[in-house]
């Protein structure tokens, strides 16, 4: 068969369904078929899955002339996907394609849910289509013979990279692709990706620098204009609305109306406690809404959350309360309306939310953007001009991430072991580890087989050996059972799994948050009251309860951050506040109240000033600065300027940081007429001190804790399965403690460093802001009390940072243990 | 360097290593070493820096040269799990060392007693000397002053300025004494002070009593109307 008939295939499917394909379908279709690689920018809900299943089984058919009759088995085709609630949705439209073109090819999901039975099934007869999540993926390498598995792979499709990118689960895809691209001759990568700042470079990543891969490859762009509407919902009265807080139940009743005019509402939260939170209060508010509202996260049990995916497209639901779990792939065709509460701190997924509403072509997407605080309204002000302006951020992708390497190169060594002088120029090929030397390269070797750089009498450490032709292989079968626990947990904290006594399980939930909990306590998770009765074996057991609560079972999360164009966008939205009324967003004019206290207790600074504000609380002293640059500038700038401060005498920071600002706090006050007249912000010496302050502070040892339990050097168990290996815990922290002590050298010790600095501090950005303050006035407010900007930083107490160069003795004679008294 | 306290007409003294002499006894207790827990880890796959292994011995050795003890009392989790190389370290320290060594048994405990009376160490379940009780879990019994391990307690302390820090400690009430986890990479666990209680904190180089103070309950910022 040529390729216009293949092509003529696919067109009278389009049509049976009454469809026309887009361009940017068939250009896809085209370049498969030729045998390209590459990576297909195109948004949710654009039809993306039929641009690329479509030439994965055409191509079969191309192969195959039989393809009614007879039935090739085998795995033809590889999907990734991020999320494993996606991978339903994606099957359903992979079957669509092979049963109406009658082929007999079958389709099959490998992921944490998948059961054993199953698993040993596919073990035996993969099915020709395969989804999958990455570390199911790195699993299967884990599996000896696993070159058999891929001969004759013809595709692997990386779905939603950009979410992939720039986390070491991207790193993961990296090293494996590297891997399938010389077991699978036929291969081709696909990418596909939302609209984020860097999508060349993302097409980089995926196929490798430099590559045979990328010199075959296009950058297929869908460019479907969709029309989204931002709407800002602005507190009737803004006198009461409240200066900080992050859940927004201010304006819960503005919502009601929202809900009750459309067919069915999105309500997105940035945590999953808030999820928690907004279900719960709606029904204590709106008990009229039982049975028609529901929550989705992450945590919540698969069943549960397939049953409210299913009603949302059945329409039996009036309004989900979610989180970033519905960001991603499902199509809702009834979501007309979607609300965000709070800051969602990126553009990128701005516009993705919008994109759940109005979710068929050619469909208006309608978003709310609900504050939580005042200050945010500034944030939906810019928003709304990101948005005009398409103003999207980058995804960066790590370097040289040793954890993962090691954790690749044990996940070999269970399989069928490996020769290191080959690996080395597969891995050096990948986009991560294109500068890796063969020097670190030796380093990871030695670590792996010695646990250490040189033999040490007395150790028994075990893990890789090195068979006699010079092969490196596990040959200890606890090592690999440990190993394989271990692949699925690249993030997070531990998870407990939670159950009722009875059995029945709930849903999982971090470590940190049961620890603090008594027996006979009652929290509310997966929106029920559950009595804490015991942790067993790595299961929170517990009982249903009708006492009230406040105890919300809350999870970390990850922290993100404004990008510089964003960080740019708000702070003319705050300069507009000085401007004429018509040059101002609703927004901003809502806002007048809160800016006349700002002006009356400080200034609003103009662009060519920069604010120092400095009082006195209970607390201690409050030193501000408001750079307006975003989170991740100000730990940078907050952790450098303290650090330099400390250097002029013997003193103690809380640091705290928002996007807007930082806050030095100290029981002693600073001289800031000292700190300007020795040039403190200088951007001299910045990299150095920038170093140096990462000692003093705490960022890169919570840092370290993902590299030690990716490196595999800190088990965490296994949600479910409860493995005792108790006498193998330990925390990541202890850990940390020894290295710097004993090891500081080690290379997954300094990697805690290098990412900190890469990943957090965004030197580049923080040089640049530097240079934009030395050319600023520098505008120094002794304010009587709190102002206004002042007031989410100083009340922020669960993120602070410590810096401290005074010695601990002097420190603690200030210090005392406090007893609470009841 | 080190700081002395009187219980029942006895005399104790706290060293900034986590161990407590009893001076009348010349007893030395210890509780908490985790021996073996570096390497048990390493054989395991976890590549924890060897070097740390050497620390426990110095430091045991280090204190048991300041005291000069008679008695040296583990209580309780001297081995973290089953016998590993770091045996023969111990086997080496019990050979340099003239006191006579017990240890009472922990939860940790797992290697054989057999194994410890062939290098003369005694074990037992607990140890009553007059009216104290010696042993690995905190216990309460009626008219006995208890020292106990097990807990690894830690304590936190506040200032100005939000700051605060934890520090490994001997923990005491009315009837019991809890000693800090002697052993490296043991972690602790933080306790909250109690209504007369008295903590004294390890400071690295010294013992510090750790001044309590009460506070009603943890204050919160109200928002003032505009």
């Amino acid at each position: 068969m040529n390729r216009e008939e293949l092509y003529d295939i696919a067109k009278n499917w389009f049509q049976e369904q009454n469809w026309k394909p887009f361009k940017f379908q068939k250009d896809t279709w085209k370049a498969f078929l030729q045998g390209k690689n590459g990576l297909l920018n195109a948004p949710t809900g654009s039809g993306k899955t039929y641009a690329l299943w479509f030439p994965i089984v055409l191509n079969y058919i191309k192969n195959n002339p039989d393809y009614k009759t007879k039935h090739k088995k085998g795995l033809k085709a590889i999907w990734i996907t991020p999320l494993r609630a996606l991978s339903q949705e994606i099957k359903q439209s992979a079957e669509r394609i092979t049963l109406d073109l009658s082929t007999q090819m079958t389709v099959g999901i490998r992921s944490g849910d998948t059961s054993t039975k199953e698993r040993a099934q596919q073990k035996k007869q993969m099915p020709d289509l395969l989804i999958t999540t990455p570390e199911s993926l790195q699993l299967l390498l884990a599996t000896t013979g696993y070159d058999k598995i891929f001969k004759d792979c013809t595709a692997i499709v990386v779905d939603e990279w950009h979410e992939i990118l720039g986390t070491k689960r991207g790193v993961q895809m990296e090293l494996a692709l590297s891997r399938l691209k010389n077991v699978s001759p036929h291969l081709r990568i696909w990418g596909i990706s939302a609209t984020i700042g860097n999508l060349e470079q993302a097409r980089d990543v995926l196929l490798g620098i430099e590559s045979h891969a990328l010199d075959n490859s296009v950058l297929i762009k869908a460019n479907l204009n969709k029309k989204i509407t931002v709407k800002s919902i602005i507190p009737k009265k803004m006198e009461t609305f409240p200066w900080r807080g992050h859940l927004g139940l201010h304006l819960l009743e503005d919502v009601i109306p929202i809900i009750n005019s459309s067919k069915t509402t999105l309500l997105f939260t940035n945590t999953r406690s808030q999820c928690e939170i907004w279900f719960q209060k709606i029904l204590e508010k709106h008990p009229e809404y039982a049975g028609e509202i529901a929550m989705h996260h992450g945590s919540i049990n698969k069943e549960t959350r397939v049953w409210v995916e299913n009603a949302i497209r059945n329409e039996s639901l009036k309004a989900v309360v979610c989180t970033s779990s519905l960001d991603l792939g499902v199509d809702f065709a009834p979501v007309e309306t979607v609300i965000q509460i709070g800051g969602p701190k990126g553009v990128a997924r701005f516009l993705q939310r919008a994109g759940r509403s109005g979710h068929s072509p050619g469909k208006e997407s309608v978003i709310y953007f609900l504050p939580t605080h005042a200050i945010e309204l500034i944030e939906a002000s810019a928003l709304q001009k990101a948005v005009k302006q398409n103003t999207v951020e980058d995804r960066m992708p790590y370097l040289n991430s040793y954890d993962v390497l090691l954790q690749y190169l044990t996940t070999l060594a269970i399989s069928d072991g490996f020769y290191p002088k080959e690996l080395y120029n597969e891995v050096k090929q990948t986009f991560c580890y294109q500068t890796l030397t063969e020097e670190k390269w030796q380093w990871l070797l030695n670590f792996l087989v010695m646990g250490s750089q040189s033999l040490q009498s007395y150790d028994e450490y075990k893990k890789v050996d090195i068979e006699e032709d010079g092969k490196f292989k596990v040959n200890n079968r606890g090592v690999a059972m440990r190993h394989r626990f271990q692949i699925g947990t690249i993030v997070g904290d531990v998870n407990l799994a939670v159950k009722y006594q009875k059995g029945g399980y709930i849903g999982s939930i971090e470590e940190f948050f049961i620890s603090k909990l008594n027996k006979g306590d009652v929290f509310t998770f997966a929106g029920r009251n559950l009595e804490f009765i015991r942790i067993k074996e790595m299961t929170v057991q517990v009982r249903n309860s009708n006492k009230k609560t406040n105890k919300i079972s809350s999870w970390m999360g990850s922290r993100l951050t404004l990008s510089a164009q964003m960080s740019e966008l708000l702070r003319n939205e705050l300069y507009s506040s000085s401007e004429p009324l018509k040059n101002q967003s609703i927004e901003i004019r809502a806002l007048a109240p809160l800016f006349k206290r700002q002006r009356r207790d400080s200034i609003v600074p103009k662009p060519s000033e920069f604010l120092i504000e400095t009082f006195k609380t209970r607390d201690g002293y409050h030193h501000l600065f408001y750079p307006f640059e975003g989170r991740f500038v100000h730990e940078a700038m907050g952790s450098l300027l303290g650090y330099r401060i400390s250097l002029l005498s013997p003193i103690t920071f809380s640091l705290a940081f928002n996007d807007y600002g930082f806050e030095l706090l100290s029981d002693q006050q600073i001289d800031i007429q000292q700190v300007l007249d020795n040039d403190l912000f200088t951007v001299d010496f910045m990299l150095d001190d920038l170093q140096k302050s990462l000692n003093a502070t705490e960022m890169a040892r919570r840092r370290f804790r993902d590299v030690a339990i990716i490196s595999g050097m800190v088990f965490t168990g296994y949600p479910k399965k409860g493995i005792k290996m108790k006498h193998l815990q330990s925390s990541s922290q202890l850990l940390f403690d020894v290295f710097r002590d004993y090891e500081p050298d080690n290379l997954l010790f300094q990697q805690a460093f290098t990412e900190t600095f890469e990943h957090q501090l965004e030197e580049g950005r923080l040089r640049l802001s530097l240079e934009r303050i030395a050319s600023q006035d520098i505008v120094w407010k002794e304010c009587a009390k709190p102002t206004p900007f002042s007031f989410p930083l100083i009340t922020d107490r669960m993120s602070r940072e410590k810096l401290s160069s005074e010695k601990l003795a002097d420190r603690i004679k200030k210090m005392a243990a406090l007893l609470m008294k009841k | 360097m080190t700081h002395l306290i009187s219980l029942q007409e006895q005399y104790f003294e706290m060293h900034f290593s986590g161990a407590l002499f009893w001076k009348e006894q010349s007893m030395l207790l210890i509780s908490d070493v985790h021996l073996g827990k570096v390497s048990h880890f390493r054989k395991y796959g976890a590549a924890v820096p060897q070097l740390a292994v050497q620390q426990n011995f110095d430091s045991l050795t280090l204190v048991v040269e300041h005291f000069k003890p008679k008695t040296v009392l583990f209580l309780g989790d001297l081995f973290h799990s089953a016998l590993n190389i770091e045996w023969t370290l111990f086997e080496d320290w019990v050979q340099s060392t003239n006191a006579e060594i017990v240890l009472v048994s922990g939860n940790h405990d797992i290697i054989s007693p057999l194994k410890y009376e062939t290098i003369h160490i005694k074990v037992i379940s607990e140890l009553v000397l007059d009216s104290f009780l010696l042993t690995h879990h905190p216990e309460e019994r009626d008219g006995f002053f208890n020292f106990s391990g097990h807990i690894h307690p830690a304590i936190r302390l506040s200032g100005l300025g939000r700051q605060s820090v934890r520090l490994p400690c001997f923990y005491k009430t009315e009837s019991q004494m809890i000693l800090p986890a002697f052993g490296e990479f043991t972690g602790n666990y933080t306790l909250e002070p109690c209504d007369g209680c008295e903590v004294f904190a390890l400071l690295g180089d010294a013992v510090l009593p750790v001044p309590i103070k009460e506070v009603k309950k943890k204050r919160s910022f109200r928002k003032k109307p505009i």
